[in-house]
């Protein structure tokens, strides 16, 4: 991937800094290789076994959930810790209306995600008031709370022992998709979220984003509204969010709260996007592929130790790279320092 | 029937209190970490039950007494607490909050999946010939582990404040949470300090996790339950402040037994982030905090 980071490293330079010619063509060849990308792993469909199918499926999500994570933790620092609950709300919108109110799956796709995005806005006036762990125990405690809301609407959500969407028969509203029809689903989700965080990071509301990230007080000063430019993006995160979330309810046709409203996914949205380097489109897109591919394949050939590895990784992860992979290679070309250990000092007390 | 509903009232609000002291002294140690280091420990929980296992190994294979193990628990952990602070989590101290949060995220994935290995996942419990006979005041039960767990509970809580207000130690500890910079000033060696307090609050987990298990159940799969409820109780009480982490623990207590006995189904797991929420939201400084803690919380 030498290719990408080079192309990447070059993006957040201000374009009249170089020469104009130059500007105009570099400018594009992230677009560029991102559509390469997505061009091969078109072609790359055909050469998998439904089991490799599969795998490759559950990194596009993570991708896209990475991606959602990063416009609210990464560009505007809000360590949200729980944004499970966008997954939730998306996957447990669309089962219900597809089970109950026999809706078709694609409409209710979108609506997921407009669902989940007013969810967010509704919870982000309050709770985005509050800083650093406050907002990360907050945003947890409602994941925690919608998770026993859903768990006790039985009538609704069948509560603990779970709803089926019908994906059979009469009673089934929308042709199941099989494992091609959600690869394809979940490389576009992919391919929509980095999209959404590429334009994000170029445009005047990612920098926004990143002024309050560095100093609210002073972004605020500088004329930028902050409570919208914050709501605004946890609003976005939660659309993308509830957008996955719809697709992996339908692809797993059963779901249970435990499942949906899993700590462990936000959790695995933070150290991708950490380990990948938070706030750069790069970052959540290498750490999401790295970390589930990493994952799957401990899962194959440690069965009993995979998590106590995966721990261990992520300890030593953070340790030798707490700005990221993509943050550090960044800031090593640019200083010409490439020692991990200086790296591993700039934390240290 | 008014007369059994009182009965079962008053004893839902023993039971309450006595399970509240025991989640007071499961939060107070996450409380002193967080108000003194602003780390979330992610990895408290699993403190709480691999002390819970250090019991019980004790108990059965040596034959202790639960509330004689509690004091090898609380060794073992506050070794291992000061270990892992003074030569892992000091290196990333001074990062953003996802730093520490992740890297205390990994210990907690490691500790509760080498429990799972070494313990297996069953459930286990501390048997004692007491801890269940009850002792019978009127109408209302009141079993004696539960009893003397609380007892427990409430002298270490307390004897934890002593420590930090009357003695060298604490004063340096406190001194260390409100700055540090003066404090190294002070030749305060921070580093040593700040392993200490770990030391001292994976100390307190342990004792606790011997109590639960001995009042109760647990797994290795129990361990994020604690670290949840250590949250909501030390926001409740307010970051670093030992008393309200009594208050939070007795509250949560009260509210959960309450709870239990007139909401239906699983609305009680709701109840406690509701309050959780609405406090933050309301009064981020916790119910007995001060407005001191809560500005010295930075991104």
């Amino acid at each position: 991937m030498p290719g990408v980071t080079a192309a990447e490293t070059e993006r957040d330079e201000p374009s009249a800094a170089a020469p104009p010619g130059e500007s105009r063509w570099r400018r594009y060849v992230p677009w560029g290789l991102g559509i390469l990308l997505l061009l091969a792993m078109l072609g790359l469909q055909s050469q998998l076994y439904v089991g490799q199918e599969r795998t490759v499926s559950a990194i596009f999500m993570f991708v896209a959930l990475a991606q959602g994570w990063n416009l609210i933790g990464g560009f505007t620092g809000y360590a949200c810790f729980g944004q499970v609950v966008f997954f939730g709300l998306g996957g447990y919108t669309t089962a219900v209306a597809m089970t109950h109110w026999g809706m078709n799956f694609w409409p209710m796709l979108l609506i997921s995600g407009v669902v989940a995005a007013l969810f967010g806005a509704l919870i982000g006036l309050p709770l985005l008031r509050l800083k650093g762990h406050y907002f990360a125990i907050a945003t947890l405690g409602v994941a925690e709370g919608m998770r026993e809301v859903v768990t006790n609407l039985t009538d609704l959500t069948g509560g603990g022992s779970g709803i089926t969407i019908p994906t059979v028969g009469e009673e089934a509203t929308t042709t199941y998709l099989g494992n091609d029809g959600f690869y394809l689903l979940f490389l576009g989700l992919a391919a929509f979220s980095v999209l959404v965080g590429g334009l994000v990071s170029r445009n005047k509301f990612g920098f926004a984003l990143r002024a309050i990230n560095q100093d609210e007080e002073a972004a605020g000063s500088m004329g930028i509204n902050t409570t919208r430019a914050k709501v605004a993006a946890f609003s976005l995160s939660g659309f993308v969010t509830g957008l996955v979330g719809a697709t992996y309810a339908f692809q797993q046709a059963v779901i249970f709260p435990e499942r949906l409203f899993d700590v462990d996914i936000t959790v695995l949205m933070v150290v991708m996007v950490v380990i990948g380097g938070s706030g750069t489109v790069l970052g959540p897109l290498l750490g999401a592929v790295v970390l589930q591919f990493l994952s799957e394949y401990l899962r194959q050939n440690f069965t009993s130790a995979h998590t106590f590895i995966l721990g261990a990784i992520i300890i030593v992860a953070v340790v030798l790279l707490p700005q990221g992979a993509v943050n550090y290679v960044r800031e090593a070309r640019r200083t010409g320092n490439y020692s991990l250990l200086a790296n591993v000092r700039r934390y240290r007390l | 029937m008014a007369r059994d509903q009182v009965n079962s009232f008053l004893q839902a609000t023993v039971y309450g209190l006595l399970q509240g002291g025991l989640l007071a002294l499961i939060a107070v140690g996450f409380s002193l970490v967080w108000g003194v280091m602003n780390v979330v420990n992610l990895a408290h929980g699993a403190f709480v039950i691999l002390g819970a296992y250090v019991g019980w190994e004790l108990n059965t294979k040596l034959g202790w007494d639960p509330f004689l193990a509690m004091f090898v628990a609380a060794a073992v952990l506050f070794v291992l607490g000061y270990v892992l602070q003074r030569w892992l989590i000091n290196l990333v101290i001074n990062g953003p909050i996802f730093i520490t949060l992740l890297l205390t995220f990994g210990l907690d994935l490691l500790i509760v999946q080498g429990m799972n290995i070494a313990f297996s996942g069953n459930y286990r419990s501390i048997h004692t010939s007491y801890a269940s006979t009850g002792l019978d005041l009127g109408s209302i039960r009141v079993p004696v582990g539960r009893l003397l767990a609380f007892g427990v509970a409430v002298l270490l809580t307390i004897a934890l404040v002593l420590l930090v207000t009357r003695t060298r130690i604490g004063t340096s500890i406190m001194a260390t949470g409100m700055d540090r910079g003066a404090a190294r000033l002070m030749g305060i060696r921070a580093r040593h300090v700040y392993a200490l307090t770990f030391g001292i609050a994976a100390a307190l987990a342990a004792v606790a996790g011997t109590m639960v298990g001995t009042v109760g159940t647990f797994n290795p799969a129990s361990a994020g339950a604690y670290t949840l409820l250590s949250f909501v109780i030390a926001v409740l009480g307010g970051l670093g402040n030992m008393y309200g982490a009594l208050v939070g623990g007795l509250v949560i207590g009260l509210v959960e037994a309450w709870a239990g006995l007139y909401l239906p189904g699983t609305w009680v797991n709701a109840l406690a982030f509701l309050v959780l929420v609405l406090v933050l939201i309301v009064r981020p400084s916790g119910l007995v905090g001060r407005a001191y803690y809560a500005a010295r919380v930075e991104v």
